[in-house]
């Protein structure tokens, strides 16, 4: 099963021109095209806990920094840590072992993979299985939140200041006082009252900045004659879990809280609307809203290859399913590169035409280069910006093996799920070219195809062929809201086979 | 009229430097990185893993890319990107087609609203609270000085080396394949971790004398049963590439000299009572006192004699060193500044490129408003 | 591509009325508490323990050859205690795998050489890859590809997993038949 674990074998043309395996495609309905992980626009749907499997909300995340408050992660494998009971009564002699003592229980973390637990680091164990588990301070947190509001500060005054700039070039009779030269302070002073600085005008007390010392950090001595334990120092990787302490020593490391994880929804960028929405709970596996490639467009697998040489003609067969509710007709035609080239050119002309628009358009209202501030606020405040699509590339892939198109298509039936359990072969009565269709079974029909490898490949080579699939899309989205009968039209996917490597002559 | 604007602070901005090795990435107004991760990532179609530093072509980078930045949006950050502004740290020396293809992959990709870009040499300052200083940046691919004076990077005085991490491991890598016949290629992850726990810089008297006492070996696991033999001349020498004078003449100490050399006289002495050393490189125990020992020494050649400097004096950064810029970034992007000089997408679509200061174009565009200068 | 038939010896296989096919070279400890559901292969040399505990499968399961299942046990203060394994519908476990899982969900894929360590939480849709060791008391979460020693979540799966587990076991299935004599 190449989905699974394998090499992709059968890659389908994205339209944004990438190659992908069909359960990596998506299919905007909306758009009727295809579009893969790439080319659509990703959204955090909801986060939750993979290990306790709990649904945290977004504003909930943010404060416990995406972490998890009650599942921990070892600090010295990055595994899952487990709260292990401990009974600790009072002591008990062997003599009075007969009378019930209390029993209180406590807990303590432990990693079942390194055996680290949170008794080595001298955590004291505590008295709830989740735990109030120390949390460590940085130690220069005051001091770099002084100087952080400082900071704040002086660029809130730099900002205010721009501001006054701009309404004193706007009006020049705005203000009374401006114009009888008697300012606010100058009345304060008349009738008595102290002068108070405008706050914001206000020039903030710088902080005192750093002192830089003669004196670094020497080496200690002890390093040339004591032996070194390795495991008793951090790896790199154990000291940049923790970014904020990096311990050098074992003993210095403490549990980290898990990482959350979410679920994404994907959005289509052309059409806004969405391809994939999954379901809140996270142990659910199921979409609330699913336009999966694999369940709209047929999928094509190879059975067998006839031993590939070059320049020499072999046999391919392969196998269609089709996975709709509704009879398709596929069609098989030449692969045509040319055809995404000049389709990623119009897109190029297409934004370049958009981009003039725009700028006309903008010309009057933003003449600045660096108009920076204002923009980005507004911005911000409005709901849903409209996506800015992905551009298409060209295909990357060298087709070097040619397909003997068929003349005649063939028909496949739509998915039936009771036929699974009805073992009755029924044909359909569907007329086939015994040439084209080797045998077929309710929504699935094995291809035969005529492949030929390039003649000046080496053996060894990887070959691979390509072609259109032409096929007949139903598409039901209007049915249920008009009524009227589902539309159908013809698509055409772009599949590249990687076929196996050339072997020698006979 | 409230001091903070409820807006900003209200939503959540990412701070992304992304390193050669290492990319830290965390939120504004916070402390310290949420997570220091390597700058790779696993391609699909292989199952390998990549450096972003290993493109092979501008579209490979910006796939690359991509798929980076979703990840740090999608399983650390988890938050939308779109019309989310996001600050950037990197370093004045990034390439052109690094930045404009993060760009490009956060504006038509990702639709950012915006994006700050800051110079690392200049933000690292923010968390000391000083405005002149000669920064030393030692990172994984290289080491950057750049003297800063009253927060405006010196641009024609930078001086920039291969000597980091990377050196550090090539170099490793041969002593050991040295001492342990038949050991020819350590995987990059093994020589870092025996960098990391077992080197350290050594004193500079040591070098010199031939009789010393070395360190006790240590017996390094390798590759399950085997175990590999550090030296203890290995363990102190392992780092004398960032001091070796290469055939230049030019090692970590003379950059900062050079670089003091190429300011205005009246500046440096500001800029020897403020020396800044950031990067995970500076974090080898003994890394900063071998370099003070180094640069009083080379003080004494005919060259930098003309500096008349007695002493240098060293900033202990309120953060662990690795993570300096990316703290700076944080400062930086918690205040208005983000409002006011982020790159918009408007801009951005406009004109299709950042604004950068290789750019002349985009150098007289930031003239008209002064930079973060104006400031103090 | 399209999986091959896999043929048998008829005469080393028990085919049940519910469509499970056991082979005989099995080791089937305390089968009055092992229940397969119904459309299961259990190939040579695998080794169920309905000693311990209850097993129980799902529909269309594939347990490969010289697989382990062992209910998970856990240490109390006096006593050992075994607990229930349950597996869901359309599950793959691969060659060598020891399983000593408290849960493996429905649409899941085990690799070969796995250990799945003990009381190990599989949720449904996720994929354990080849060689694989899940540390004990590990929750694997829905759409996740998991690798290495410790395991680590190294990938995400594609939304329609399920409906390829589901095509993947059936055909697995209906491929796998007897010798024709």
């Amino acid at each position: 099963m190449s989905y699974i674990t394998g090499p992709e074998v059968v890659s389908y043309a994205c339209t944004c021109g990438l190659l992908k395996p069909i359960p990596q495609l998506y299919f905007c309905r909306h758009c009727s095209q295809l579009r893969c992980g790439f080319c659509v626009c990703h959204e955090v749907d909801s986060i939750f806990c993979g290990k306790c499997s709990e649904n945290i909300p977004s504003a909930e995340a943010r404060v416990k920094k995406n972490r998890c408050a009650s599942c921990f992660n070892c600090p010295s494998c990055h595994q899952e840590l487990s709260t292990r009971i401990a009974t600790k009564g009072p002591v008990v002699n062997p003599e009075d072992a007969k009378q019930p003592s209390p029993h209180k229980k406590t807990y303590y973390l432990s990693c079942y993979f390194c055996r680290w637990n949170s008794r080595d680091v001298g955590i004291p164990d505590q008295g709830s299985a989740t735990g109030a588990w120390p949390e460590r301070e940085n130690v220069h947190a005051h001091r770099l939140q002084e100087i952080m509001d400082t900071y704040k500060q002086v660029m809130m005054s730099q900002k205010q200041q721009k501001e006054n700039d701009k309404k004193k070039q706007r009006g020049k009779f705005v203000s009374f006082t401006d114009r009888t030269g008697v300012t606010s302070s100058a009345i304060r002073k008349r009738i008595g009252l102290p002068d108070i600085p405008h706050a914001m005008l206000k020039k903030p007390n710088p902080p005192e900045p750093a002192v830089a010392k003669l004196e670094v950090e020497e080496l200690p001595d002890s390093l040339f004659t004591d032996p070194v334990n390795l495991l008793e120092i951090t790896t790199i990787e154990q000291r940049h879990l923790q970014p904020e302490t990096q311990a050098a020593t074992v003993d210095m490391l403490f549990p980290i809280h898990k990482q959350l994880s979410i679920k994404r929804s994907l959005r289509c960028r052309r059409c806004e609307h969405n391809v994939s929405k999954p379901e809140y709970n996270p142990n659910s596996v199921k979409f609330k809203i699913q336009l999966f490639a694999y369940y709209h467009i047929p999928e094509v697998r190879i059975v067998t290859v006839e031993p590939l040489r070059a320049g020499k003609t072999c046999e391919l067969i392969l196998k269609f399913t089709n996975p709709t509710q509704h009879e398709t007709t596929i069609a098989i035609k030449y692969v045509d590169l040319e055809q995404q080239a000049t389709y990623v050119e119009e897109q190029k002309l297409s934004d370049v035409i958009e981009v003039l628009e725009q700028l006309s358009l903008q010309q009057p209202t933003s003449l600045p280069s660096l108009s920076g501030s204002q923009p980005s606020s507004l911005l911000s405040l409005t709901p849903r910006q409209p996506s800015i699509t992905v551009k298409p590339r060209k295909i990357n892939e060298e087709v070097n093996c040619d397909v003997a198109i068929p003349d005649s298509s063939f028909i496949l039936p739509p998915r039936d799920d009771a036929a699974e359990y009805d073992d009755s072969t029924d044909t359909h009565n569907i007329e086939d070219d015994p040439k084209l269709v080797k045998w077929r079974k309710s929504n699935k029909a094995f291809i035969k195809l005529q492949v030929t490898p390039m003649a000046h490949l080496e053996v060894g080579k990887e070959v691979i062929c390509g072609f259109t699939m032409q096929h007949i899309y139903t598409n039901v989205i209007a049915t249920t809201i008009e009524n009227k009968l589902p539309q159908k039209y013809e698509h055409n996917v772009r599949v590249f086979l990687r076929l196996g490597n050339v072997v020698g002559q006979e | 009229m409230p001091i903070y604007e409820p807006l900003s602070s209200e939503k959540l901005t990412v701070v992304l430097d992304i390193g050669t090795a290492f990319t830290k990435f965390g939120f504004t107004s916070e402390f310290a990185p949420r997570y220091i991760i390597r700058s790779e990532v696993r391609c699909k179609r292989t199952n390998k893993i990549r450096k972003l530093s290993s493109y092979e072509s501008p579209e490979d980078l910006h796939d690359l890319l991509v798929d980076f930045i979703h990840a740090i949006y999608f399983k650390f950050a988890l938050i939308s990107p779109k019309d989310r502004p996001i600050v950037i740290v990197e370093s004045l020396l990034c390439p052109t087609l690094f930045r404009e293809t993060l760009a490009k992959v956060l504006f038509l990709q990702y639709e950012v609203s915006s994006i700050l870009v800051l110079p690392s040499h200049l933000v690292a300052l923010a968390s000391l609270a000083v405005d002149t200083a000669m920064v030393v940046d030692v990172g994984y691919k290289e080491a950057v000085v750049f003297p800063v004076c009253f927060g405006l990077p010196i641009i024609q005085a930078w001086q920039a080396l291969p000597l980091g991490g990377e050196a550090v491991h090539n170099h490793l890598k041969s002593l050991l394949s040295n001492a342990n016949p038949g050991l020819q290629n350590l995987p990059e992850q093994i020589l870092e971790d025996i960098k990391v726990r077992c080197c350290f810089v050594t004193k500079k008297s040591r070098t010199k004398s031939a009789d010393i006492v070395p360190p006790p070996d240590v017996k390094y696991p390798y590759k399950g049963a085997q175990t590999l033999t550090v030296t203890g001349k290995v363990r102190e020498t392992a780092f004398e590439v960032l001091y070796e004078e290469d055939n230049d003449h030019l090692c970590l100490s003379t950059m900062i000299l050079d670089a003091l050399l190429k300011v205005d006289i009246n500046l440096r002495h500001s800029l020897t009572q403020n020396v800044f050393l950031i990067g995970g490189t500076t974090m080898t125990i003994g890394f900063k006192a071998r370099l003070k020992e180094e640069l009083l020494s080379q003080l004494k050649n005919e060259q930098y004699k003309m500096l008349n400097i007695k002493e240098f004096k060293f900033h202990v950064a309120p953060c662990k060193e690795n993570y300096a810029s990316w703290l700076g970034g944080s400062i930086y992007g918690a205040t208005e500044f983000l409002n006011l000089k982020a790159v918009t997408k408007d801009f951005y679509l406009r004109e299709k490129h950042l604004p950068d200061w290789i750019n002349l174009k985009d150098v007289v565009g930031l003239k008209q408003d002064n930079g973060i200068r104006g400031a103090f | 591509m399209e999986l091959r038939d896999s043929n048998y010896n008829k005469n080393d296989y028990v085919e049940t009325a519910s469509g499970n096919k056991v082979c005989r070279q099995t080791v089937l400890c305390g089968s009055q508490n092992i229940i397969l559901q119904g459309k299961v292969i259990v190939q040579a040399e695998a080794i169920i323990r309905g000693d311990l505990a209850n097993v129980k499968t799902g529909r269309y399961c594939i347990i490969s050859r010289e697989a382990v299942l062992r209910p998970p046990s856990k240490k109390f203060s006096k006593v050992v205690a075994f607990f229930p394994l349950s597996i869901g519908d359309h599950v793959f476990i691969g060659e060598r795998t020891l399983v000593n899982a408290a849960q493996i969900g429905s649409y899941v894929h085990i690799g070969k050489n796995c250990v799945i360590g003990r009381r190990c939480v599989l949720k449904d849709c996720c994929v354990i890859e080849d060689n694989t060791v899940l540390a004990p008391e590990t929750v694997v979460p829905p759409f996740a590809r998991y690798s290495g020693s410790p395991a680590v979540q190294t990938g995400e799966l594609p939304e329609c997993h399920a409906d390829l587990m589901i095509d993947y076991t059936r055909s697995y299935y209906q491929h796998f038949q007897p010798l024709p004599k």
